[in-house]
C-alpha cells in the first residue's frame, strides 16, 4: 500500500432534537440550549421516563418537503436530511436536483435501526396475524436498509455497509471511513449514524433497564459527571460528514471544517453493558497512536459521557489513566445534556459538535453540573463557553457490548 | 362506496406507495397502473395497503389484469360484493 493519505472534513449535516442544521445546531450549543422535551410520539403515562430529546414532526416534514423528499422509515428519513446537508455543504448535492453520480462510499452507523418499522410489523402481526404484515417488511427493516437508502438517493457508488455497535456505531462509521481514505481504498466517504428509537417497545425496554434518569425537568434531567446524576437520557437523530483524501479536497477547492488525524478502537471482552477501564484506555491509547501526538496535546476531550453512574465514573478513571497530569488541564465535556444520548447516532452529532467547536475556537460547556462527583475528578467546565486552547479534539464513544470508539480530530490548518 | 369515493381512496393509498412524483389531481379511471411510478416492489405495498383499507383480501396475481384505475375500481367492487 502507498503511503498514508491525509483525510479532512468537506461537509457536515444534522438532523437532531437541538437543529436541523449545523449552523442552528452550534447556535442552541454555544447558548446553553437543549432539545429534551416530553415525548409525544408515544403515550408514557404508564412510563418512568417520559422525556428525550425528540424532534419536532414538523421539523422532519418541513426539512424533507424543502428537500423534496418523501417520508420514509424514520431513522431512514432522519439520515436522508442530514446526509443532503453534509453533501450540499460539501458541494456535491443542490436540494430540487438529481444526485451526481459518484464513487464516494457511505459507512454509517446505527444502533437501533428500523425501530418504528419494526414495531409497525410486529403491533400488524399481533393484531391481524401473518396477514397484517406488511409485504416490504424486509426492506424495510433489514440492518443495511440506511446505508442502502442512502446510497439509492444520493448516488454513492463506493463501499457501503452499516456498523452496529450500539453507542459505538457511528464513531466506528466514522474510523472505518477514515481508514478507507487514509489507506488509499477510496476518496470521499459519507459517514455518520442514525437512531430514532421512539416506539412503544425499545423505549420501554430503556425504561425497564433501569438507566435512564427520573428528573421529570427536562432541562435539567442529563446531568453527565454530577454527583447527583441519575441515568441517561435518550434522543433521536442522525449526524452525517463527509470525510475526504486532502490532495483531492483541495484540488476541486472544498472548504475544510477539520482534519481526522487518529482513531482507536477495542472491545473490553468482560460484559454486555458495564463499561471497563481497561477497554476504554485501550481504544484511547490506539487513537493517540495513530495520531502520532502525546496525550498532552489534546486541548478538549469530548467525553461519551452519558450521565449514567457507570459509564461517567468509567470514563474519568480511564482518561486519568491515558492522560496522566495532563487531565488536570485538558477540559473535559459531555453534549449529552444538550440532544440526549442519540445511541447509535451519538458518534456522529458530537464529532459534528467538536468539527465545530475546533471550528469556532470555543469549547461548550457541561450542564446541570453544579455538583461535580469527585470519582469523577476532570477539568469540566461549566458556565458559558470559553475559548479552545489548542487543535486537537479526542473524541471518545463507548456502547453496551463493550465496544469503545475514539476519533482525534485537529483544527483545519488555515 | 361509489366509483368517485374508491377513487379517492386509491389516490391516497397510491401517492404513499408510489415510487414517482405522479400530480395526483388528475389521475382518472382511465389511467394506466403502469404509469402511476409501481415497481416489482411497491406493488406489493400497493396490494397491502388497498387490501387493508377496503378490507379485502386477494393474491397479489390477481391483479395482474388490472391495467387501469377503473380496472381496479371495477376488480374492488367484485371483491367487495
Amino acid at each position: 500500500m502507498s503511503e498514508k493519505k491525509r483525510v479532512v472534513v468537506t461537509g457536515l449535516g444534522i438532523a437532531s432534537s437541538i437543529g436541523m442544521t449545523a449552523d442552528s445546531f452550534w447556535s442552541s450549543l454555544s447558548s446553553g440550549t437543549t432539545g429534551i422535551r416530553p415525548i409525544t410520539q408515544i403515550a408514557t403515562d404508564d412510563f418512568r421516563t417520559r422525556i428525550g430529546g425528540e424532534i419536532p414532526q414538523e421539523q422532519i416534514d418541513s426539512s424533507l418537503k424543502e428537500l423534496g423528499f418523501r417520508p420514509d422509515e424514520r431513522s431512514v428519513s432522519l439520515a436522508h436530511i442530514a446526509t443532503a446537508q453534509a453533501l450540499a455543504d460539501a458541494g456535491l448535492f443542490t436540494a430540487g436536483e438529481p444526485p451526481v453520480r459518484s464513487e464516494a462510499g457511505v459507512i454509517y452507523g446505527t444502533g437501533v435501526g428500523a425501530a418504528h418499522s419494526l414495531y409497525a410489523a410486529y403491533a400488524a402481526f399481533a393484531e391481524k396475524g401473518m396477514k397484517g404484515v406488511r409485504p416490504t417488511t424486509v426492506p424495510r427493516c433489514m440492518a443495511n436498509s440506511i446505508t442502502a437508502q442512502l446510497s439509492m438517493k444520493f448516488g454513492l457508488t463506493g463501499p457501503n455497509y452499516v456498523t452496529v455497535c450500539a453507542c459505538a456505531s457511528a464513531t466506528t462509521a466514522i474510523g472505518a471511513a477514515f481508514r478507507m481514505i487514509r489507506d488509499g481504498y477510496a476518496t470521499q466517504m459519507l459517514s455518520g449514524g442514525s437512531d430514532a428509537f421512539f416506539e412503544p417497545v425499545t423505549f420501554a425496554a430503556w425504561n425497564n433497564l433501569g438507566v435512564m434518569s427520573r428528573d421529570p425537568d427536562p432541562n435539567r434531567a442529563c446531568k453527565p459527571f454530577s454527583a447527583d446524576r441519575d441515568g441517561c437520557v435518550l434522543g433521536e437523530g442522525a449526524g452525517t460528514i463527509v470525510l475526504e483524501n486532502l490532495e483531492h479536497a483541495l484540488s476541486r477547492g472544498a472548504a475544510i471544517h477539520a482534519e481526522i488525524i487518529g482513531y482507536g478502537e477495542s472491545s473490553d471482552a468482560k460484559h454486555i453493558t458495564s463499561p471497563s477501564v481497561d477497554g476504554q484506555v485501550q481504544a484511547m491509547r490506539a487513537a493517540i497512536k495513530c495520531a502520532g501526538i502525546n496525550p498532552a496535546e489534546a486541548a478538549l476531550i469530548n467525553a461519551h459521557g452519558t450521565a449514567t453512574k457507570a459509564n461517567d465514573e468509567t470514563e474519568a478513571s480511564s482518561i486519568r489513566e491515558v492522560f496522566g497530569k495532563a487531565a488536570d488541564s485538558i477540559p473535559v465535556v459531555s453534549n449529552k445534556s444538550y440532544f440526549g444520548h442519540m445511541l447509535g447516532a451519538s458518534g456522529a452529532s458530537e464529532t459534528i459538535a467538536s468539527i465545530l467547536m475546533l471550528k469556532n475556537g470555543k469549547v461548550v460547556p457541561n450542564l446541570n453540573l453544579e455538583n461535580p462527583d469527585p470519582a469523577c475528578s476532570l477539568n469540566l467546565p461549566t458556565g458559558s463557553t470559553i475559548d479552545l486552547q489548542g487543535d486537537i479534539v479526542v473524541k471518545n464513544s463507548f456502547g453496551f457490548g463493550g465496544n469503545n470508539a475514539v476519533l482525534v480530530l485537529k483544527r483545519a490548518e488555515s | 362506496m361509489t366509483d368517485q369515493e374508491i377513487l379517492e381512496k386509491l389516490r391516497e393509498i397510491m401517492k404513499t406507495s408510489s415510487q414517482e412524483e405522479v400530480d395526483w389531481d388528475v389521475v382518472v379511471p382511465d389511467s394506466t397502473i403502469d404509469g402511476l411510478g409501481f415497481d416489482s416492489l411497491s406493488i406489493l405495498d400497493l396490494t397491502y395497503d388497498i387490501q387493508q383499507e377496503f378490507q379485502v383480501e386477494f393474491e397479489a396475481e390477481e391483479m395482474v389484469k388490472v391495467a387501469t384505475v377503473k380496472d381496479m375500481i371495477e376488480f374492488l367492487k367484485a371483491k367487495s360484493a
